[in-house]
């Protein structure tokens, strides 16, 4: 008799967990560099999100159902990425959250939209993401919370000239990356609106590791400012090249060297260089975020990634809640129209016509090799 | 500008030599090209890494060290999957096929063991930067200059004046009759082997402190070969002038035609070699192989 009860009780507990599994679970889809040379931002970026959904589920979770991840990793790889949103897709996920990056956001969009699931990506920046570049008409279920290319090329190009009172500029960019291309055109538009010159404009292939010919031909030129929209990689390469060979110019980047390691791995060459950043870890906003991470993880978050991705989930939880429904659609218009929510790196309206965020801001950062640190320069709200 | 592209040119061109000749060892005995040669390379470099960052060795000991732990790999890689094979009688493609595998596997290991991350040597000399008529490089790379020059004209002494390096080249000749008469063909090959991976040890360090440490890092080999095919796979000067050709060749392109067609180039040159000149500059006719 008592093992009887025993075996019910057993059963039943069973019973309840497997129906809990089966019918009180959001599932969101999560395409991320877990390995890779993105890897740091990826992992960083999983325990945020880790992080913030064990504090929504512990308080009922959204729409009465508990939210689970599914999470691949897409090896920062754009067929890799087309693989993870096809797994995502055949998962019966009910919204996207990254890639973190352009070139592989632009290659899952397609997949996701065919299937009318919404995605939103965490710092890819091209405008391309979110607008269908052959149509120039924005795709129905891609969304971000961050800035765009333009914002950030124009940034970059307004920080040369008027703060550091550059008129000759010079570009180095990776030309097998949608990121560099792009941020070089931008750049280069702004620049010469502002009234400077761009003396030179040179491109490397990806996984090249040596630009001493490009900057030979670049410090013929005598540039002021060189403008260097890579990863924290290649961003450190070129400053040691660009400093063996004599080249005294101010190195300024993008949002993507805003990594712990720049400093490891550009050492000396890279002190005193400046660039562009979504989220800068002094930013008042940020503070319960960076203390909440540090005392769960025990170290800083790798920025901008995390504040990011959390965004982008609290973004999918408000839609969620707007449209009371997980249906792709509803849900995707739920998410064009959100405004003035609350989000961990501050307020954030979404704009209906391009789904892009409004006045997001960019911040203005200096690398302090000596004290291992980006030191907080300016912020930009808005450049016109 | 000519002059600071030769420079940089020469400069790119003694690291391929330096890596080349690994190739170029191997070849000249087993007949095969070693493509696993990257990835001791690679080891190599994290080796030196590690006793820099580690244990805080200067300079000298992150090279010597380096260069005996990616000796002491070579070997291993020679003996586990290489020598099987060799003792079967198996044609030179199962060994080519072997060590590619060999390479997949070592970036593999480094990709699930040490992970994905780049990392860069401190910085044991400081950025010092030497200038003659305008043009600059940096202390370091003049030294890695010489310090490759050394390397392979100390190799090629070692090869033409002393008794292992005379049953080297016998082994070159004819393997079989060089076992007849006498020679220990295994140790002959461990000790090949062994300086294939030492300059893997030096090409590694050198390669880190120029640029990262990384698990792929190693694919910037397929260059050395391409420079050992110009020299001519199997000879030693021959790599040394490979290295250096095509290092300012691939210069000179990047300044004065484009950068983006650079791999185009060299690549072109490997097809061109291969076609009409099988055998290299200075490599000797393959039907009475040396």
């Amino acid at each position: 008799m008592r093992k009887t009860t025993v075996l019910l009780g057993v059963l039943m507990i069973f019973a309840l967990t497997a129906s809990a599994m089966a019918a009180d679970v959001v599932k969101i889809g999560h395409t991320v560099s877990l390995t890779g040379g993105a890897s740091m931002w990826g992992q960083s970026e999983a325990r945020a999100l880790d992080m913030l959904v064990k504090k929504i589920n512990a308080e009922g979770g959204v729409l009465g159902k508990q939210i689970e991840f599914v999470r691949y990793d897409n090896r920062n790889d754009a067929v890799e990425s087309v693989n993870v949103a096809r797994r995502l897709v055949s998962d019966g996920v009910i919204a996207v959250i990254g890639p973190a990056q352009s070139g592989n956001s632009i290659a899952t969009a397609p997949v996701l939209e065919k299937a009318k699931i919404p995605m939103v990506v965490t710092t890819a920046t091209n405008p391309f993401v979110t607008i269908d570049q052959k149509t120039e008409k924005v795709r129905p279920f891609a969304f971000r919370p961050c800035f765009i290319d333009p914002f950030q090329g124009t940034v970059a190009a307004r920080f040369a000239i008027t703060d550091l009172g550059a008129r000759k500029g010079a570009i180095l960019y990776d030309v097998g990356s949608d990121y560099g291309q792009w941020l070089a055109k931008y750049f280069e538009e702004a620049f010469i609106a502002k009234g400077g010159a761009i003396v030179a404009k040179e491109a490397f292939r990806t996984d090249e590791l040596d630009y001493r010919a490009q900057l030979g031909k670049i410090k013929d030129l005598a540039p002021d400012v060189i403008f260097i929209p890579t990863s924290q990689k290649e961003a450190a390469m070129a400053a040691k090249q660009a400093r063996d060979i004599g080249i005294g110019a101010t190195l300024l980047g993008t949002d993507n060297w805003g990594s712990p390691d720049l400093i490891d791995l550009g050492g000396s060459a890279i002190d005193g260089g400046y660039f562009v950043n979504l989220t800068d870890l002094a930013d008042p906003d940020i503070q319960d975020f960076v203390a909440e991470y540090k005392a769960t993880y025990g170290e800083d978050p790798v920025l901008p990634n995390p504040v990011m991705a959390q965004d982008a989930l609290i973004m999918i939880v408000e839609a969620l809640k707007t449209a009371g429904s997980t249906d792709g659609e509803k849900l995707a218009e739920a998410l064009a129209n959100l405004k003035d929510i609350q989000v961990t790196s501050g307020v954030l309206t979404i704009s209906p016509e391009d789904h892009n965020p409004l006045d997001k801001p960019a911040v203005i950062q200096q690398v302090d090799v000596a004290n291992k640190t980006f030191k907080f320069i300016k912020k930009y709200v808005s450049v016109e | 500008m000519f002059l600071q592209t030769l420079i940089t040119g020469l400069s790119i061109g003694g690291i391929y030599a330096l890596m080349a000749v690994g190739y170029s060892l191997v070849f000249s005995v087993l007949n095969f090209s070693n493509f696993a040669h990257g990835a001791v390379i690679m080891l190599g470099a994290y080796v030196g890494l590690a006793l820099a960052t580690k244990l805080n060795f200067g300079f000298g000991l992150v090279l010597a060290g380096s260069v005996a732990g990616a000796g002491i790999i070579a070997v291993l890689n020679e003996k586990l999957a290489y020598s099987s094979l060799r003792r079967r009688k198996a044609p030179s493609l199962y060994l080519m096929i072997s060590a590619m595998g060999c390479a997949v596997f070592l970036e593999n290991l480094v990709y699930a063991t040490i992970g994905s991350r780049f990392y860069a040597f401190p910085e044991f000399f400081g950025r010092q930067v030497v200038t003659m008529f305008g043009s600059s490089l940096s202390l370091l790379d003049v030294g890695a200059f010489l310090f490759a020059l050394t390397a392979i004209l100390g190799l090629h002494l070692f090869i033409s004046r002393t008794r292992t390096g005379i049953a080297i080249r016998a082994g070159v000749c004819d393997m079989t009759m060089c076992s007849l008469m006498g020679v220990d063909l295994n140790r002959l090959i461990s000790i090949v082997f062994l300086l294939a991976g030492a300059f893997a040890g030096v090409a590694g360090v050198f390669l880190g402190i120029k640029y990262l440490v990384y698990p792929t890092m190693g694919w910037v080999t397929n260059k050395a070969y391409i420079a050992a095919v110009i020299g001519g796979l199997g000879s030693l000067p021959g790599a040394l002038a490979g290295g250096l050709i095509l290092g300012v060749v691939e210069t000179f392109v990047s300044t004065y035609v484009s950068s983006v067609l650079r791999d185009v180039f060299s690549f072109s040159l490997l097809i061109a070699f291969l076609v009409w000149r099988p055998n290299g500059l200075l490599g000797i006719d393959s039907e009475d192989k040396v």
